[in-house]
């Protein structure tokens, strides 16, 4: 009930009007962004926070939010009718969403993607309410340890789920390690990797590396082999809108992807592409009509587009809660938070809770409108995905440009955001997953700071992390995870 | 740095190993390796912190021997004859001929507007850029392009510094926008 009281307290800071008008500034400019192709939800809030900057912390943060929510939403959009994931969770909404597009059911499959997201986004809302709270509670005790020993399970999994190779994602989430720790020793003073140069003592700003590797790498990198002939874009005739026979046959996948989504994104080693793979093959083996599959079926829509967006609900539970965010998106979130000088973690829920409890409101509030903004205006959005390509990629540089310049007036910003777009390209070229090096650069330097935490209380005994029993726990899960997966495989070749 | 064509190496499986070594794929790792190892050199110039128990030392040392262990598993397996597939993204065509100059147009039209952005001012610095990404891009349609890239850039200018309230450097056009 306790938690209750706070969301009411959270809904009185956002519905004043002024926040209530940051919020649909937000999501319409989330959806906007998110509908461009080349960028997916974790591009779209880096490109998205210089608009914020002059914001207060609250007002801030709500549209977060809603940018947060609506690039989820306007993604499924070009997935649908572009046949084109921005991000590995939508694959699936891809695959089977283009498809029912191409038999011309394009509004169908866009209704049942946005209201699918919805109803899961507002479960997960309501379970966030009310789990975050109590986790909060539990999370104060855990030692400085037990979390450095979170962060290395959140590492770890990122690096070996994202992308196929877990060596490839490991040497990606070291890149980003090295560059978190370029800039002063907050404990010591010492300047660390800096080459002398005093625009390096402060660090490289994560907004930088973020767009560099995101932004620029994908522009040089399309233009490097570029689609001569035009992606042919589904043309969409009237709203999105469902039959009687759809809303019957995705109800239930809605709720099915919701339950698959939420705790998936709750756990600190989660992220949302295991429960969309889960509801789809749920969803298949389910179905009454399992043979319209991978031709069309909305249950494969209504289902993994509910369970991305259940776990985006959920992914803020750990980056709230415990300040530890499981995928690119979140982790440019819990950036942001740094921005203002705010810590996420159990603590925000005592120090900052009109902060909070706005922000979770705003969740609900953005929900709404995207349901709103989306059904009725699908086919403006969809009208976006004609841009000629010269164009989109052309102005995608020139708000890069404005994001980065703007965090210092510098131009030695500029040249790192060039070295990190050349970085960005060989990562494509060569198949290293960007999200674990993004992940690395913001939680690396919480990690060793937790670490070496840990070792100060410890009077610098390494037993710590043995003795400690929740932190031992997860230290032999995270070793588990490295060493399990390629002696499996061995094992596999060898039998065949 | 010369690229092969991911349609030449489609066909085998990469498990197998049986074809060359993929140069390009080995210098990666090597540099993977290499820059892990001047990590270590760097992880060596940092002093001693005084009065820590774990100074600031320790996990620059961990990452840097990390990035030399894992780079030399890259160069293993790349000797071996792993080779990686370009990632597929959405305007792209797998099987076009790649293009580096296109890539380096808009490396070098990114650079120089940044150089000159603080004396030309945002709007032309980025305006330069602007038509730089649209050249790489295959357009050439001129006077359009010169038009919408002022456009572009005097509207984000005008956007971001009037309602946003951010300082954006108006260089040469200072007093006219």
């Amino acid at each position: 009930m306790e938690a209750l009281t706070a969301l009411f307290a959270g809904f009185e800071t956002a519905l004043t009007p002024l926040n209530l008008l940051w919020a649909l500034v937000g999501v319409t400019l989330g959806t906007l962004v998110g509908v461009l192709p080349g960028i997916g939800p974790a591009l779209t809030v880096a490109l998205l926070l210089p608009v914020t900057a002059k914001l207060p912390p609250v007002s801030a943060f709500i549209m977060f939010a809603g940018i947060y929510y609506g690039g989820m939403f306007g993604g499924s959009t070009t997935s649908i009718l572009l046949n084109t994931p921005g991000e590995s969770s939508s694959i699936i909404t891809a695959l089977e969403g283009n498809k029912m597009a191409r038999r011309g059911r394009a509004a169908a499959a866009l209704a049942t993607a946005a209201i699918g997201s919805f109803v899961a986004g507002t479960i997960g809302t309501m379970l966030l309410t009310f789990a975050a709270p109590a986790i909060a509670e539990i999370a104060v005790q855990i030692p400085p340890s037990a979390k450095f020993a979170l962060i290395m399970l959140a590492f770890v999994t990122i690096s070996a789920t994202f992308g196929g190779s877990p060596l490839r994602g490991l040497v990606s989430l070291f890149l980003g390690l090295a560059v978190g720790l370029i800039g002063t020793d907050l404990q010591s003073g010492q300047a660390r990797f800096t080459l002398g140069r005093p625009e390096l003592l402060d660090g490289i700003d994560f907004i930088t590396v973020v767009i560099g590797l995101f932004a620029i790498g994908e522009t040089l990198y399309v233009a490097s082999r570029l689609r001569r002939d035009r992606a042919s874009v589904i043309k969409l005739e009237g709203n999105a809108s469902m039959t009687r026979q759809d809303w019957r046959r995705s109800w239930k996948p809605w709720l099915r992807g919701t339950a698959l989504g939420f705790p998936f994104g709750a756990i600190p080693a989660g992220g949302a592409e295991i429960p969309t793979f889960l509801s789809y093959t749920l969803e298949k083996r389910l179905s009454k009509h399992p043979e319209e599959f991978g031709k069309g079926a909305i249950e494969g829509v209504a289902g993994p587009e509910a369970a991305n967006n259940a776990a985006a609900a959920g992914v803020l539970v750990p980056l709230l809660t415990l300040g530890l965010p499981t995928s690119a998106t979140a982790a440019i979130l819990l950036a942001a938070f740094q921005q203002y000088g705010l810590q996420p973690g159990p603590l925000l829920f005592v120090t900052n809770a009109d902060l909070v409890w706005g922000l979770i409101a705003s969740l609900y509030i953005g929900n709404v409108m995207l349901l709103a903004l989306n059904l009725p205006l699908a086919p403006i959005w969809a009208r976006l995905l004609l841009i000629p390509r010269p164009f989109l990629y052309a102005g995608i540089l020139v708000f890069s440009t404005v994001g980065v310049y703007s965090l210092n007036n510098s131009v030695f910003d500029l040249i790192l955001l060039a070295l990190f777009g050349v970085i960005g390209y060989g990562m494509r070229r060569f198949d290293f997953p960007v999200t674990p090096a993004i992940i690395g650069v913001i939680l690396g330097p919480t990690a060793e700071s937790q670490f070496r935490t840990a070792l100060q209380q410890s009077n610098g005994d390494f037993g710590i992390f043995a003795r400690q029993p929740l932190t031992a726990f997860i230290l032999v899960v995270v070793a588990l995870a490295l060493i399990l997966p390629p002696i499996l495989r061995a094992r596999a070749a060898r039998r065949a | 740095m010369q690229d092969v064509p991911p349609s030449v190496s489609n066909d085998v499986s990469p498990v197998t190993g049986r074809r060359g070594v993929s140069v390009p794929d080995l210098l990666v790792a090597l540099g993977v390796t290499v820059l892990g190892v001047l990590l270590l050199i760097g992880t060596l110039q940092i002093p001693f912190g005084i009065n820590a128990v774990v100074g600031p030392r320790v996990f620059p040392l961990i990452v840097s021997v990390g990035m030399t262990v894992l780079g030399a598993l890259l160069t293993v397996n790349a000797l071996r004859g792993e080779r990686a597939e370009p990632a597929a993204e959405e305007d792209t065509d797998p099987n076009a001929p790649v293009n580096l100059g296109a890539a380096g147009i808009i490396l070098g039209g990114f650079l120089l507007g940044a150089v000159l952005l603080p004396s030309l001012g945002f709007v032309l610095g980025t305006a330069l850029m602007y038509f730089a990404v649209a050249y790489a891009f295959g357009e050439r349609r001129w006077g359009l392009m010169v038009v919408v890239a002022l456009v572009v850039a005097l509207v984000t200018y005008e956007v971001f510094t009037r309602g946003l309230g951010l300082t954006l450097p108006p260089g040469v056009l200072r007093g006219i926008i």
